[in-house]
């Protein structure tokens, strides 16, 4: 690439963000990735940063010990490096500033990436999920939903999928007429049906109604929304913004639904804030954890000023709303915002999210993502800032969601397939350009990338990692039990995410983990499993039969799921750091203890007495345990008291 | 990517209390029951919830609860005398209002029962947790009258009623008063009344003795001393001492005159393999002058001699060096480097039980009963609550890092010793010994550093005592309970006990059904013949383990436990605080889950062994017939 003058530059520093760590290494630069090597004999450790991961590159002023560069990534990592020439520094820095945000679709990652998967995997991954049968599941086209082709070639909606379904009794001059009186074109359309009661969850923009106008098309629309529906006579129409906003806009000649000209509607303010009052929020949230010295008043009242929590509370008060409308009352809900691919798709997706279970699992949460963010239009290249483009038109609208999905997940810890580490893997991905899934704004201008060509999708990625995605604690009578989830919403349910924003933050790391304990557990079962049904094939040989394999409920032939390798710090991008990664396990030596019979079991030691086996990895690998106090480092204790 | 893959990072845990304790929990919540239940809670707990707090304890062999029960009469416990029964009390619940209902007041509990809902809503709690009976005059009609109950735990309560008019009738407020506050009115603790019996003898969980022989003492540094035998040398600390061999009786006493209220420098811990030494004491009497001890620097010196791997003896001074400062005005102070030579001292920044007590009241103020929705974080800021949790817990991790990594010995005080220092001390050892993460070596914790120790439970809890201003009353157990279930968080698999262990200790702290946390000193507990006279709070909890046993424990022996102080690790302790509260929801058993896994575990080797078994006479039967022997499979491993 013509941007990288220096490719390597030796002997920088990388400096922790909490403690007064320092390690040395060389930095490498590449087309892709800003690679830090640690020069040390032992493992060396490396760091990979993707350029689309970049937020930002700040060169501070020059020390004694040579030119401090500081990279912010969208994936919450900040590293700090002391370049010692300042001529290198800038040469990286300059390098960089060119590199991370590309200016045409081309330039970008997914175009190059190749996972070494022939062509037909490729197109097979593409095929994994299928909007039209997950209309299909919920019970669509049906008496009342009906598929229309009126956007067939995006002419009435560029924003919009091909595929809407609308009312049976909405005709197409009416859907034409209402496209010409919402914003963007985004008329209403149905996102989500509750089949129990019939009940429909409609998207749509805000109205140009401006401050008197009218439009009758657009009035049949929502009467045929309301008409569809039996249960109930009225149709709920949530606008999630703050009323101030909405008022505002009908300046602007949009505005909101009034209820007087709408015979048949109950409308609703949900007060959420706009794209810029997030970006600010989180930025100022990130700047809170990120003080290094930080006080119990400073933590709990910058969180608190920050007003995430508080927000991430809105939305899911929205969605609570939403879902009792739908499945206690049985009413349809149209649901807006300004253009509709913001706020709309946060509170229809979380709503769904409450009240089908198969949204729970891990399939179905790639499905929500694909119907209500993917082809519903949410600005992914936009609001991830994925080409040089406006920055007021970055936000964590997306992160948002993942945030709010962690809260309730945190409240039901078994009614997800998914884990945490699934919700982190999005993140990282929405914002790597890795995989084709999340270009570009719109459907249609995915098509004209040739996305599906081009690039590999995420999701099949994910499936091929699917046992590192899932939560061992998820128990499906759980879902049975409780269908309809209903979260609380007293502020002490809201918790900050410590494992998102602080992800690459070691020392915030916790020492120990249910998950990991209750996972190697699972793991077990499963072995023994696999050791009764071995013995029971041997006890057939020598001609006994026994009872039927009752135990076998799980596919064990498959082999036994290996752990995550990392729960937090995201998938390997490379081969080279998957067995970086198996060498450090084997290091750790904990897989001995944690593997069963037919592993790696005869390495074990004698029981209690090694520090090595018996699996304080995680305080072992930081703080050493009795027989290496050495270890026990001060510099980390000091740390952690200061922070 | 970092190679960093750290597997176990991933802990949803640390935000999640302790979940086993969700069905007891649950029957904490007396007030949940009269509440409309989510759909979403499981059935199962409906029933349970009527049970109140302390008799959630007595589980189901020595189930006195009255589950079920269609009375309006409370199932008393042994000894336990019905006092009064009043009709038509009305219960003003912060939660869903008025009820109307039947008190109940016993020389152990008071008892509220209102059966016009469904379920029936119950409210049982101890005496011992009240701590003040308020009659709130004026503002009721019909000569109501209206009383106000603060208590211990978190909750205050509000009862309306009728007094009776005859004179000569007892009114239900005056009798509660009476026998909520039996110290007060020269009555005796229900803890001297109370006599079930149980299979384990709580007693004999700790002693000194034995505990000592544990950590190897005594041993050729360090000798057990009876120089206060009686009590004569110090009447706040037990009669068994632990001193360094080279220092004489004597030379103890002398010590004794310069330390405050004679709490010399004792051993309370040894490492066991750098033999560092965390020695226990109060403040120095050093005054304005800067008064100094001979004797006192020799103990010293001794201390640090009796530890060869380390030339420095670090002095660990509680207390924020301004208090210090202020103390010698009243004599006290703390030891100058002059003249300790080799000792460096640490001030620790913790405050006093004043500023303790008002850190709770703050606290009770913020979550109860109500929380504002948009100032929950800011709140919970003003009332200092957990900073101090972490001030504390920074200071053992200070101390446990270096006599773990510095192999130094510690000295650590504060002003009178029982107070900070104990709560350090307690910290420390959980910290770098791993039997006192179980649930014996925890008792045997609480018994020796708090206990025998003279950390003054009935000033600071103020038992059956009606002043509730007194000045001497301050939630250090608590602080001590609420950082030991910090670390639980973040080290969910090494502790052997679960939340609800945690829960139950703090509420027979107020009980007083029990004689675990009477009297303040070992002295005292020996006259009022404590450990005959009434039962131990661990015979309870030793016979009937099960439902206190974490099942993620893991026996990590010989590891120590730093946890992180960081306030992202850090959180109120809602499961305990905000208990009262029905929108309080208990954590989804998680845990739950993982006895479950375990279960299968335990099934599925038992039917490995069995085929192995099966496989292997089946193969010596037919190597017989074909001569061939078969490989038997490999042998179950099992795992920690």
């Amino acid at each position: 690439m013509e941007h990288i003058r220096t490719p390597k530059v030796e002997q920088v520093k990388l400096l922790d963000r909490f403690s007064n760590k320092t390690t040395t290494g060389t930095l490498h630069l590449t087309a892709t990735h800003l690679i830090f090597v640690e020069s040390n004999v032992s493992g060396a450790h490396e760091i990979w940063i993707l350029h689309h991961h970049i937020a930002s590159v700040e060169k501070l002023s020059l020390t004694t010990t040579g030119c401090p560069l500081l990279i912010q990534c969208r994936n919450f990592r900040v590293v700090h490096f002391v370049v010692p020439r300042e001529r290198d520094c800038h040469d990286i820095y300059s390098s960089l500033l060119h590199l991370l945000r590309p200016e045409s679709y081309d330039e970008l990652y997914a175009f190059s990436y190749n996972p070494k998967q022939n062509e037909q995997q490729r197109e097979e991954g593409w095929q994994l999920l299928d909007l039209t049968a997950e209309f299909e599941r919920m019970g669509l086209p049906c008496d009342q939903w009906q598929l229309t082709d009126v956007n067939r070639d995006y002419k009435v909606c560029e924003t919009y999928p091909r595929d809407l379904y609308v009312p049976i009794t909405a005709s197409k001059p009416i859907i034409v007429g209402s496209s010409k009186f919402r914003s963007k074109g985004r008329f209403p359309v149905l996102t989500y049906f509750y089949q129990e009661k019939k009940a429909a969850v409609c998207r749509c923009s805000q109205p140009l109604s401006g401050f008197s106008a009218r439009c009758l098309e657009d009035e049949h629309m929502l009467q045929a929304i309301s008409r569809a529906n039996h249960n109930s006579r009225f149709v709920y129409v949530m606008d999630t913004r703050p009323k101030l906003n909405a008022l505002a806009n009908r300046a602007a000649g949009k505005g909101y639904e009034n209820e007087d000209n709408y015979s048949n509607i109950r409308f609703q303010f949900v007060g959420i804030e706009n794209i810029h009052v997030m970006r600010a929020s989180l930025q100022k949230l990130l700047e809170v954890v990120g003080t290094r010295a930080l006080s119990v008043t400073d933590y709990l009242a910058g969180l608190e000023s920050s007003g995430w929590l508080r927000h991430v509370k809105a939305i899911v008060d929205a969605a609570i709303f939403l879902t009792k409308a739908v499945t206690v009352e049985g009413a349809s809900v149209l649901v807006h915002c300004s253009d509709g691919w913001d706020r709309t798709a946060q509170v229809c997706s979380l709503g769904a999210l409450l009240m089908d279970p198969y949204y729970r699992t891990l399939k179905g949460f790639m499905v929500l993502i694909e119907k209500d963010w993917i082809s519903f239009g949410h600005k992914f290249a936009d609001r991830c800032d994925q080409l040089d483009g406006d920055p007021r038109e970055v936000s964590p609208v997306f992160t948002q969601f993942l945030d709010c999905v962690w809260q309730l997940m945190e409240q039901f810890p078994q009614d997800f397939e998914f884990s945490e580490w699934f919700l982190i893997q999005l993140h990282e991905h929405v914002h790597s350009c890795q995989f084709g899934n999340f270009l570009g704004n719109s459907q249609r201008q995915r098509e004209e990338l040739q996305l599906k060509e081009r690039t590999y999708s995420l999701w099949a990625h994910l499936f091929s990692e699917r046992h590192h995605c899932l939560n061992p604690l998820y128990s499906l009578s759980s879902a049975e039990k409780h269908p309809v989830l209903e979260p609380l919403t007293q502020p002490w349910n809201f918790r900050f995410w410590r494992n998102m924003y602080h992800q690459f933050d070691r020392s915030m790391h916790p020492r120990q983990s249910v998950l990991k304990h209750t996972l190697a557990l699972k793991e077990s079962n499963v072995q023994l499993e696999a050791t009764v049904h071995a013995l029971k094939m041997k006890l057939q040989k020598l001609g006994v039969s026994t009872s039927p394999l009752e135990l076998l409920s799980r596919p064990w032939e498959h082999g036994p799921p290996s752990r995550p390798r990392s729960l937090i710090l995201g998938a390997p991008l490379s081969r080279k750091e998957a067995q970086q990664e198996e060498e450090e396990e084997e290091v750790l030596g904990e897989e001995a203890l944690e593997d069963g019979p037919d592993g790696s079991g005869g390495e074990r030691t004698a029981e209690g007495s090694s520090a090595t086996e018996n699996g304080y990895g995680e305080l072992q690998d930081s703080f050493g345990s009795k027989s290496e106090p050495a270890v026990v480092s001060l510099e980390l204790g000091v740390a952690r008291m200061t922070c | 990517m970092e190679k960093t893959g750290s597997v176990d990072s991933l802990g949803s845990s640390s935000r999640q209390p302790s979940v086993d304790s969700l069905s007891s929990s649950s029957t904490s919540r007396s007030d949940r029951s009269s509440l409309a239940r989510p759909p979403a809670l499981s059935p199962e707990s409906a029933a349970a919830h009527l049970a109140p707090p302390e008799l959630r304890t007595t589980g189901k062999t020595y189930d006195k609860a009255f589950r079920g029960s269609g009375k309006d009469d409370p199932e008393l416990l042994p000894k336990e005398v019905i006092q009064i029964v009043a009709k038509d009390v009305t219960y003003i619940c912060p939660f869903v209002g008025a009820l109307r209902g039947t008190l109940t007041v016993t020389n152990y509990r008071l008892f509220f029962r209102c059966i016009n809902r469904e379920p029936a809503f119950v409210l049982d709690l101890p005496l011992g947790v009240i701590s003040k009976v308020d009659k709130i005059s004026g503002a009721c009609s019909r000569g109501d009258v209206s009383y106000g109950l603060v208590c211990k735990d978190m909750r205050n309560l509000r009862f309306v009623y009728k007094p009776p008019e005859d004179s000569l009738q007892k009114s239900a407020f005056d009798v509660l008063n009476k026998f909520a506050f039996p110290t007060s009115n020269n009555l005796p603790l229900f803890a001297f009344q109370y006599d079930q019996v149980f299979p384990e003898i709580g007693w004999k969980v700790y002693d000194a003795l034995g505990e000592y022989k544990r950590q190897g003492l005594p041993n050729e540094s360090w000798r057990m001393s009876k120089v206060n035998d009686h009590y004569e040398l110090c009447d706040s600390y037990p009669a068994c001492l632990v001193v360094p061999v080279t220092i004489t009786d004597d030379e103890l006493r002398r010590v004794a005159a310069f330390r405050a209220k004679g709490r010399i420098p004792v051993l309370s811990w040894i490492h066991p393999e750098s033999q560092a030494a965390v020695v226990r004491s109060s403040q120095p009497m050093s005054g304005v002058s800067g008064k100094r001890c001979k004797d006192d620097e020799k103990l010293l010196q001794a201390i640090m001699d009796a530890n060869a791997q380390s030339h420095k003896l670090f002095i660990f001074d509680a207390r924020p060096s301004v208090n210090a400062t202020a103390n010698k005005t009243k004599g006290g102070g703390c030891e100058s480097e002059d003249a300790y030579q080799n000792a460096e001292l640490v001030f620790l920044d913790i405050h006093n039980i004043h500023v303790m007590r008002e850190s709770l009241r703050k606290l009770k103020e913020v979550v109860y009963p109500n929380i504002e929705d948009s100032h929950w974080l800011s709140n919970l800021e003003s009332t200092h609550w957990l900073e101090h949790i972490k001030l504390i817990l920074a200071g053992a991790l200070r101390i446990a890092d270096k006599v773990e990594s510095g192999k130094t010995s510690v000295v650590v005080h504060c002003s009178d010793g029982w107070d900070r220092t104990a709560q350090l001390t307690s910290l420390t050892m959980v910290m770098l010994d791993a039997h006192y993460r179980t649930i014996t070596g925890f008792q045997t914790l609480i018994d020796k550093e708090w206990i025998s120790f003279g950390h003054r439970f009935q000033q600071r809890v103020g038992h059956g005592d009606q002043n509730h201003t007194d000045a001497d009353r301050s939630p250090i157990f608590l602080q001590f309970i609420d950082c030991v279930w910090q670390m639980t968080q973040q080290f969910p698999a090494a502790f052997e006990f679960n939340e609800n262990f945690l829960i139950t200790v703090l509420d027979h702290l107020y009980s007083c059904l029990f004689g675990t946390f009477l009297c303040n000193s070992e002295q005292q507990r020996v006259r009022e013949e404590v450990s005959k006279r009434t039962v131990s709070l661990w015979s309870l909890v030793n016979s009937q383990l099960e439902e206190f046993v974490n099942p993620l424990y893991v026996n990590y022996n010989s590891h120590v436990l730093l946890p992180s102080v960081s306030l992202r690790h850090l959180q109120l302790w809602l499961t305990y605080y905000i208990r009262w509260n029905p929108r309080m929801r208990p954590q989804e058993p998680v845990h739950q889950r993982y006895k479950e896994l375990l279960a299968k575990r335990a099934e599925l080797q038992k039917r490995v062994e069995e085929l192995q078994r099966e496989v292997a006479s089946r193969a010596s039967a037919s190597s017989e017939r074909a001569g061939s022997p078969t490989r038997s499979i490999t042998p179950v491993q099992t795992f920690v």
